[in-house]
């Protein structure tokens, strides 16, 4: 697996020009179907010669004038081997892409604004090896498939994730110059990319939740002023209207009621917990439910449709970022 | 992650971030090599064409792409590459060729492509030198035809298509040996169609006038003076060949003319006659074909025998009777001619062709004037006249040597006939015309090749410079032109068996070893060598001399009438199938089915049993399908259990070795299995 970042000749951007027409993209719909897995064949890779391929042609044509004016037989030898090698470089060229089969080995999820990870598996049938091949999207670089020492290669594109929600990159862009850079055989596959995209994270400070009840809880804030804990004796900056006078008529010793709220120890994430809209909120959340796990501490989703229960780790973080990148896009 | 927008900028932003931009822009280092070598093979046969500046600035440039290569060099300011350029233009100016010349179109051309080497940085840079290196190995074949040229310049083609082919290669996995093979299947591949566009592409004439190489092609020249034909004996150089439609002409009959010598000027004889003949005698029976396959000579003269026409339609009958093609022959020219008996009633000459074939210079040579003044009216008939001088050429001490004295001044003639009396066979016509000439006959110089050698490999006769001859032809209005060679008669050898037998001991051992050989001196080099003329004889037969007029011929015969229709479908179906070809050989066996050794054995016994209704289902393993035909027909453990465990081993193990002994013990114990079954059960 190679990643080296290789581009062909043409800027991506012209690329994305040519396949952005809405014509283009319908007719491409109809003629190569999105599917999970595509075999290349005639049907669906396209052929065409590179600039290089049209001066090349220049030069053969320049050969076969010389040739004439001089009337010299070997000149017209050397333009006619020429132009047969750019010939059977149009079989090379179109075999290079054809029978590779083309599958999508995984997506791995991504925050908007940050690349997503999307690894194809391109896979060629056995014999001949394939010589440089790149895929991409026009949005992406281009990566080269390795399929001469082995048969199958997954290559990991990564793509800019726009918003969240499920994200499909669009067209995969398969093209090859091989073997002479005279011809470009590409092709557009739609492999139903389906790559999940988290809320950009927007950092915050954890709210102070402070509703709860007593058997689940745990003290967290000793300052608190909810509930009788305990009694102790009067220190100087103790509140005066916690004195238990009755004891110190008793005892003619000042002790005071200690009062403790019972913070919800187990975080919950709630829509009403932060602020702005609800990207921002999402965001917010998002924000949370990072610095929560990061942090290893517990924590619940509740955005009123989905409830997820608090727990910690990575897979319980997994799930709620995926209810927060879903939600409200149901 | 580096960002998109980066890594599409364009290839000479020089802010852009290296890592993300240069690779994709870069030459592979595999590119790079496979270029200074190809580069160097192409340049390599220019170095006869070349000025010695041009070499030296390539080499200079080579040795700084050598080192940028290495990474000691950076690469050279501007004010170096200034230098080099002027170098160069110096360099093509001081070759002394004129500026629209082909040789200065060369070493430009080659002159460019060296600089860009140390210019080239990214791929396209890369793709000029590639195409400029294709346009050079083409260019090169306008100065050169030979085979072992071609087959040399196969190699260097092969080499720019390699550097084109590792342009296009993953740049980390490339090496340079399999981008060679590549390029290489990919030539052979393209040889076919190269084949099919060769015989079938429209040759068509030249549609402008282009500048000529150079002519500093040995032969004759257009003007002759005493020892001019001596000196073409030091060359073994081929003038041409000749296939012969029919017997070989005997060696004193073939008298190659080439050129008359009509002109007498300042002591030497020009040739300048080029108008055509209008109102020859033709037709007349033919007594002779044959065809020509005529080295360049970067002139227009050809050489044909005596009383031929040709009717190759770049060919034409000059006035004074020989054939001359409207282009120079810069290539192997390829013209059928055909010799006709002599007329019976020669064509009267013209007054002011009287004229000119009888001028002398009345103060140069008194003596033979006088002479010729006797002679005539002592004789009467130019014929008897002729036979007298013949005579005393004979009689009196004259010598045939290819190293005569020099005979100085105005009176150069007098100085061999009457006191040097040693010439080689330019001397001796010249006397001789200058005496006709004198006596008011008229007569002239002609220059050509006189025999050949049989080359009987292949039947085909080679003339080689030195067989370079003159002679002379006088005019009687009953014969005609005719032909007189007084060589004949102070070397009758030289006519009859070549130049060799002609010559002294000491003129032979003066010649360059080559010819020596050639000549006949060694027979081992002798042979090898006539093989060898005999090979590019057929290249030149075949390919060199493939223009238009064969081409003609050819399709004729192919196709039986030639039209665009039909070579339009000759090419489709020729392309076609030379594409065909390579189609097939490159999606043929695309998809081998690599079956395991032991899979292929077992389907054999698997096949057989389900005849028997014992049907292989697709998930059992060739184990569990034995195992459950064993269960079934209720054989022993003994007699299944090593069958089970040899097959999966071998199947599933990979850590056993085995060879053929293990395949062709399990297909005996296979078959045991297999016959058990069949008469052990009544299903």
């Amino acid at each position: 697996m190679s990643d080296l970042p290789l581009t062909g000749d043409a800027p991506v951007a012209r690329r994305r020009e040519l396949f952005v027409g809405k014509r283009f993209s319908r007719w491409l719909d109809r003629r190569i179907p999105p599917k999970d897995r595509i075999t290349l064949s005639q049907k669906n890779v396209f052929i065409f010669p590179t600039a290089t391929g049209f001066a090349f042609g220049g030069l053969v044509a320049l050969l076969i004038l010389g040739a004439i004016n001089y009337q010299a037989s070997l000149v017209y030898g050397v333009a006619f081997l020429l132009g047969s090698l750019f010939l059977v470089t149009i079989l090379y060229t179109f075999r290079n892409l054809s029978g590779l089969t083309l599958e999508l080995a995984g997506a791995r999820p991504g925050f908007v604004g940050e690349d997503v990870e999307i690894s194809i598996r391109v896979t060629r049938p056995e014999g001949r090896a394939r010589e440089g091949i790149q895929l991409g999207w026009p949005e992406g670089i281009l990566q080269w498939a390795e399929l001469t020492g082995q048969v199958s290669d997954t290559v990991r594109l990564y793509v800019r994730a726009p918003s969240r929600g499920y994200f499909n990159p669009g067209r995969l862009l398969v093209e090859t110059y091989f073997p002479l850079g005279l011809l470009r055989a590409w092709t557009w596959v739609d492999l139903d990319v389906n790559a999940l995209v988290y809320p950009r994270p927007v950092f915050g400070d954890f709210p102070r939740s402070v509703s709860g009840h007593r058997d689940e809880g745990q003290l967290i804030d000793p300052l608190g002023s909810d509930d009788f804990s305990d009694i102790k004796s009067y220190r100087p900056g103790d509140p005066v209207r916690h004195i238990i006078w009755r004891s110190y008529a008793r005892s003619d010793e000042l002790m005071v009621k200690q009062y403790a709220s019972y913070v919800e120890p187990r975080l919950w994430l709630t829509l009403d917990g932060v602020s702005g809209d609800l990207e921002e909120k999402v965001s917010r959340l998002t924000g949370l439910a990072l610095k929560a796990t990061r942090a290893d501490r517990e924590f619940g989703l509740d955005l009123g449709t989905v409830r997820i229960s608090p727990a910690r780790g990575e897979a319980h973080l997994e799930q709620v970022l995926k209810e927060l990148a879903l939600h409200g896009l149901r | 992650m580096a960002s998109a927008d980066a890594t599409v900028r364009a290839p000479d932003a020089e802010t852009a971030p290296a890592a993300a931009v240069g690779v994709a822009h870069q030459i592979p280092r595999n590119t790079l090599a496979l270029l200074m070598v190809g580069q160097t093979a192409v340049i390599l046969p220019y170095l006869q064409q070349l000025s010695i500046w041009i070499v030296a600035v390539g080499l200079f440039c080579g040795m700084w792409r050598t080192n940028i290569y290495l990474g000691r060099w950076d690469y050279p300011k501007r004010w170096v590459k200034a230098v080099l350029v002027a170098a160069c233009i110096a360099g093509v100016a001081l070759t002394g060729v004129g500026a629209f010349s082909l040789e200065a179109m060369a070493s430009l051309l080659v002159s460019m492509f060296a600089l860009k080497l140390i210019e080239m940085k990214n791929r396209r840079d890369a793709y000029v030198v590639i195409f400029l290196g294709y346009f050079a190995i083409a260019i090169q074949f306008l100065f050169e035809q030979q085979l072992l040229l071609a087959l040399y310049q196969v190699g260097s083609f092969i080499l720019v298509t390699a550097a084109m082919v590792s342009l296009n290669q993953l740049q980390v996995a490339a090496r340079p040996l399999p981008s060679l093979k590549l390029a290489a299947l990919l030539a052979a591949q393209a040889i076919p169609l190269t084949l099919v566009m060769f015989l079938l592409f429209p040759r068509m004439a030249p549609l402008w006038t282009v500048p000529l190489p150079g002519s500093s092609v040995t032969g004759l020249s257009d003007s002759v003076r005493p020892g001019d034909v001596a000196n073409l004996t030091q060359s073994d150089e081929l003038a041409f060949r000749v296939v012969v439609n029919g017997p070989m002409p005997p060696p004193s009959q073939r008298y190659w003319r080439g050129l008359v010598y009509s002109d007498f000027e300042d002591g030497g004889w020009k040739a300048r006659e080029r108008r055509r003949a209008r109102d020859y005698p033709l037709p007349r029976s033919t007594d002779l074909e044959y065809e020509v396959l005529l080295e360049p000579t970067m002139q227009t003269w050809l050489y044909a025998l005596e009383h031929s026409t040709s009717v190759h339609s770049n060919v034409y009958l000059t006035l004074d009777g020989r054939l001359e093609s409207s282009d120079p022959i810069m290539s192997v020219f390829r013209y059928r001619a055909v010799r006709h008996d002599k007329p019976d009633s020669p064509a009267p000459i013209s007054e002011q062709i009287r004229i000119r074939e009888t001028t002398i210079d009345p103060e140069a040579n008194p003596r033979l004037q006088a002479l010729g003044r006797a002679l005539i009216a002592e004789h009467g008939t130019p014929m008897a006249m002729t036979r007298e001088i013949l005579n005393r050429i004979r009689r009196e001490p004259y010598a045939y040597t290819l190293s005569p004295p020099t005979y100085p001044g105005r009176d150069a003639f007098d100085g061999f006939w009457f006191e040097g009396r040693s010439g080689f066979c330019e001397h001796y016509a010249s006397a001789y015309v200058y005496l006709m000439r004198s006596a008011g006959i008229p007569a002239r110089l002609v220059g050509g090749y006189l025999g050949g050698e049989v080359n009987e490999l292949s039947g085909h006769l080679m003339v080689r410079q030195y067989d370079a001859h003159a002679w002379a032809e006088f005019y009687d209005p009953e014969l005609g032109w005719f032909r007189v060679d007084p060589t004949a008669a102070v070397a009758p050898q030289r006519v009859e068996r070549g130049l060799s037998a002609a010559l002294s001991s000491a003129d032979l051992a003066s010649l360059p070893l080559l010819s020596s050989a050639r000549i006949g001196n060694w027979d081992l080099a002798g042979s090898v060598l006539r093989w060898m003329d005999s090979v590019e004889h057929r290249w030149n037969l075949w390919v060199v001399g493939y223009d238009s007029n064969v081409q003609y011929r050819l399709l004729g015969d192919l196709l039986g009438e030639v039209n665009a229709a039909r070579i339009g479908i000759a090419i489709l179906i020729g392309g076609g199938l030379g594409l065909g070809v390579v189609a097939l050989v490159i999606f043929w066996g695309r998809r081998p089915v690599h079956r395991h050794p032991v899979e292929r054995a077992f389907r054999g016994f698997s096949e057989a049993l389900a005849a028997y209704g014992y049907v292989r289902r697709p998930e059992e393993s060739p184990a569990a399908f034995v195992r459950r035909v064993a269960d079934e027909v209720g054989l022993k453990e003994a007699q299944v259990g090593p069958l089970i465990a040899e097959l999966d081993t071998l199947l599933y193990n990979p850590g056993v070795a085995w060879g053929g002994r293990e395949l062709r013990a399990l297909r005996s114990q296979l078959r045991r299995l297999q016959f058990r079954l069949a008469f052990g059960t009544t299903r």
